[in-house]
């Protein structure tokens, strides 16, 4: 198992220490309980479907001004001088902010295209935008490093980064590589890679600030709102208690909005300085640029086999870009590993280049080393003429409740027809050829502390469950009500979930597959103290004391005798004035760590076009206890279908000579449509002994390596690189003939 | 004229080949208040009133002619169900029905829509009242996820249905085809869309 990359703390694959358990009376019911497990819509399903709920993007204050930053279009320049003056003449110009001070040599060099300079704001963002295009800058461009070939090679611009374009990790080897690769039937050695792409969130990042004396009201497009606060206190140098960040609807994050970007930063700035609101959203050519990407992944494989299937040794040196000085690695080999001992050696290379830094994206590296793994595998299980299931079961590591991938393979190739799978190649007439392939995953999505969560339960029958927590698509504001209705034997709509706001509390930010993992415990076991001191205060009325009192169906009642009961309303009218109120954190021994996961993908390829059709996918997944079935399905379906836009579409084209985006829209940024989207049947393997695990990062992994071999089996040729173009499928049709 | 997005054979990709065009000509050709029928089609670059059918109300405005629809409802209307995803006629977030034809309203200027009925997500049900079938059954099929492309969806979905009541798989997959989300609803989306089919659209 590659431990070599280290994804944000309780996401990539790991264990958490060992910690007691929970008392039991808080654990998660062994028997299913009313609401936990069942297919619930999502609560703000009709704000969102009538357009009410409002976005950062949606949010418009009192005398509020549009910002707009001034970016470099070089990849690499000097910053001489900054003139505003014709831009204070554009109608409605409210204010200016020098971002990067030229005089200042520290900071005058931007990295990349889109790099901010400096930020205007005015009355309209029409005249925001002529604003910005008025600012006057002198440029001195600089040599810069665009293409990671020519910095591997060393052809590249010298001087560009301090500690030079390429930075080698330490190499990193276990077991003996001479005697692994003695052992082996057979040796492949290959180079295989994966491209750059954007997050491309829908909503693009942005900020409204709003400043009352030297207190700060922020509504941000972000993955975590207590995050943003910390971010906005130490970039201004106030107080966290002087800021407040809210965010009740975003329109996705994807990993890029688990900080503040600069943007926050300057929204903030300007409306210091031009005393309004001022609200900061980037275009859709600022978020391709600057808000993040997935770095590209390459590697240099050498391989050994025994005749009987079992991989013997493994040698790789792997390089990627994560941009202007970020990081690139991802896991090699992923999951599999040799036998009879773990014997492999890896040398990684980040490779900086001058385009905007990378961010984490949804299951950062699993992605770019399930493709790269995975391709080898099918190479390997041709030159050992064994089939891909049976190939992957011989060299997966031991069974067990976080390491389930052998027996999803076998039910899902029956499920499948993986019986009918042909060798490498179609071989029927025609020139549609039809294939199938299949890949794993896993993440780690444990839950972590302290999460708190706070409960009231008042005189009214209301329910209030508060937590510094946000919903950032994935339904979470629905758990908060189920997992609370779940403890008090109510329905999630009797329970108002306060959520998106850091007066609401602290909570992480939603990265890593965590936020259900860590705050469900905490909200269960808040909801169920606040019904034990309910129970005390009923319990006289019904004749009993409270350990014989349940909760159950919307009434308090006798646990032998259901007949004397309370109905909930009857039971809070006890309450008095002042609601009940109980506060809890996570605890362990009701979250997890690791899931695993296996899909299978069935594609059609034209080889008179090289476009390519996928037709079906068949994904299995486990995420431990599932709470919501209905909206962890989505969260397969979207990670299918994000793995699909990896596979096929989507990628970050750069001119080779100007080192300038010629892709930054949503037009030649190819992402699939609903007449691109296959047939996909989820599988969600609910597993409530292991309490919750994250599901959003896992089944966006695997899909892009099935996809691929389904192309490869189609058209008995392998595509050794991603995204699977038309272009690039009839180049590898070419050199096969 | 304004983009239309059901026109015969159109599709996201096939509409790329005419946007910049017909943006061009939009502006030069748009209907404006202050313009004599004999005279020059000059208005702007300064505010011009203008006027707008939205929703069944008169929704009177002070725009530059540059304005389109989008930001005009967005901005200056409060009418904010409707999102902006890209900006130029690519991912249908900014989907709004004029005249029973569906619109990238992105990419269509506010001055040339006057005198059509415009309708936005937020006509489709008034606050506490039941919701459209369409957004039901979105709600339904959990065809949404973070929900900022979910308004284009719908009204794409509703100027389908208006126009074919009982669509085929593919005309679903054509109708909606303009449309982007990143959260990877479609499977939901073409669940919720076919469980409408033949009923009650209002």
């Amino acid at each position: 198992m590659a431990k070599d990359q280290q994804p944000p703390a309780g996401g990539g694959r790991g264990g958490a220490p060992q910690q007691p358990p929970v008392d039991p009376k808080y654990n998660w019911p062994s028997t299913p309980k009313t609401v936990v497990g069942t297919r619930v819509k999502r609560l703000d399903g009709p704000d969102k479907v009538s357009g009410r709920a409002k976005y950062t993007f949606d949010v418009k204050r009192p005398g509020m001004l549009y910002g707009r930053a001034v970016r470099s279009p070089y990849p690499r320049a000097r910053v001489l001088s900054i003139d505003f003056s014709d831009a204070e003449k554009v109608p409605g110009f409210k204010a200016s902010l020098v971002v990067r001070d030229p005089a200042d040599p520290k900071t005058n060099v931007v990295l990349f295209q889109g790099d901010e300079i400096a930020a205007v704001a005015a009355d309209t963002e029409e005249h925001a935008i002529d604003a910005a295009r008025a600012v006057k800058v002198q440029f001195e461009p600089l040599p810069a490093v665009i293409s990671v070939d020519s910095a591997i090679a060393g052809r590249a611009p010298e001087g560009v980064f301090p500690n030079g374009n390429v930075r080698a990790g330490n190499a990193q080897e276990v077991g003996d590589l001479a005697a692994g690769f003695q052992a082996a039937a057979h040796t492949l050695e290959q180079t295989y890679s994966t491209h750059v792409i954007t997050h491309v969130c829908m909503e693009a990042h942005g900020t409204v600030c709003e400043w009352e004396g030297d207190k700060l009201t922020a509504w941000v497009s972000t993955q975590g709102v207590n995050s943003a606060r910390d971010n906005f206190a130490s970039g201004l140098g106030i107080p966290q208690a002087n800021v407040r960040v809210i965010c009740q609807y975003m329109g996705g994050g994807f990993g890029s909005k688990l900080q503040l970007g600069p943007e926050g930063l300057i929204c903030a700035k300007l409306a210091k300085q031009a005393w309004v609101p001022v609200k900061l959203t980037l275009d859709r050519k600022e978020e391709h640029l600057v808000t993040g990407n997935r770095p590209s992944a390459a590697a240099k494989i050498k391989v050994g086999v025994g005749a009987d299937g079992k991989i013997t040794a493994l040698d790789a040196e792997s390089w990627g870009t994560g941009g202007a000085g970020a990081n690139s690695g991802f896991p090699l080999p992923y999951i599999y590993h040799s036998t009879p001992t773990d014997t492999r050696r890896r040398v990684h290379k980040d490779v900086y280049i001058n385009t905007g830094l990378q961010r984490p994206m949804r299951a950062p590296g699993h992605p770019q080393g399930s493709f790269i793994t995975e391709i080898m595998m099918d190479e390997l299980a041709d030159l050992v003429k064994m089939d891909p299931v049976e190939f992957r079961i011989k060299n997966l590591p031991p069974e067990g409740p976080a390491a389930m991938w052998a027996s999803y393979l076998r039910e899902g190739a029956q499920e499948f027809g993986w019986s009918k799978r042909h060798p490498t190649g179609d071989s029927t007439a025609g020139s549609i050829k039809t294939g199938m392939g299949v890949a794993i995953c896993t993440w780690g999505g444990s839950g972590r502390g302290p999460s708190p969560a706070h409960c009231e339960i008042a005189s009214d029958g209301s329910v209030t469950m508060r937590l510094g927590t946000q919903d950032i698509g994935t339904g979470q504001r629905t758990l908060v009500a189920m997992v609370t209705a779940d403890a008090l034997g109510l329905q999630p709509s009797q329970i108002t979930p306060q959520i998106g706001d850091t007066q609401y509390g602290v909570s992480a930010g939603s990265g890593g597959s965590t936020t259900a993992a860590s705050t469900s415990p905490g909200i269960r076991i808040a909801a169920l103290k606040a019904l034990e001191a309910l129970m005390d205060k009923v319990a006289p009325a019904l004749g009993v004391t409270a350990d014989a009192l349940v909760a159950s169906g919307g009434s308090i009642q006798v646990k032998d005798t259901p007949s004397k009961r309370l109905s909930w309303a009857d039971a809070c009218k006890r309450i008095g004035p002042q609601p009940i109120t109980a506060d809890a954190e996570w605890q362990p021994g009701m979250s997890s760590v690791n899931t695993s996961g296996v899909q299978f993908a069935e594609a059609k390829v034209d080889i008179k076009t090289g476009i390519v059709r996928v037709t079906r996918v068949l994904a299995y997944q486990d995420c431990g206890l599932v709470l919501n079935q209905l909206t962890a399905e989505s969260q397969v379906y979207g990670g299918v279908i994000g793995s699909l836009n990896f596979a096929l579409y989507e990628d970050r084209i750069l001119d080779r000579r100007t080192g300038q985006m010629v892709n930054p829209n949503m037009e030649w940024y190819l992402l699939a449509g609903m007449s691109d989207i296959p047939h996909i049947d989820v599988r969600l393997k609910n597993m409530p002994e292991r309490g919750v695990v994250g599901v959003g990062e896992p089944p966006t992994v695997p899909t892009a390596a099935a996809i691929a071999l389904a192309v490869r089996n189609a058209i008995g040729a392998t595509v050794r690189s991603l995204p699977l173009t038309p272009a690039k499928i009839l180049e590898t049709l070419s050199q096969k003939a | 004229m304004p983009k239309r997005k059901d026109e015969p054979g159109f599709s996201r990709r096939s509409f790329l080949k005419t946007v910049g065009a017909s943006s061009v000509a939009a502006g030069v050709l748009g209907k404006a208040p202050a313009v004599d029928a004999q005279g020059a089609n000059v208005v702007g670059p300064g505010p011009v009133p203008i006027a707008l059918n939205v929703n069944g109300r008169t929704v009177r405005l002070e725009i530059e002619p540059r304005v389109t629809l989008l930001d005009a409802l967005r901005m200056r209307a409060d009418l904010t169900g409707n999102k902006r995803g890209c900006d130029r006629g690519a991912c249908g977030a900014c989907t709004m029905i004029v005249d029973g034809r569906t619109v990238y309203a992105c990419s269509t200027l506010a001055i040339e829509v006057q005198g059509k009925a415009i309708r936005t997500v937020e006509g489709l049900s008034a606050a506490n009242a039941p919701l459209h079938p369409v957004q039901q059954a979105f709600c339904d099929k959990d065809a949404l996820m973070c929900g900022f492309c979910t308004p284009g969806f719908i009204m794409a979905s509703v100027g389908l249905l208006e126009k074919h009541p009982n669509p085929t798989p593919e005309q679903i997959k054509k109708g909606l085809d303009g449309n982007i989300c990143r959260c990877g609803t479609f499977s939901r989306v073409f669940e919720a869309v076919s469980s409408v089919k033949g009923g009650r659209r209002g």
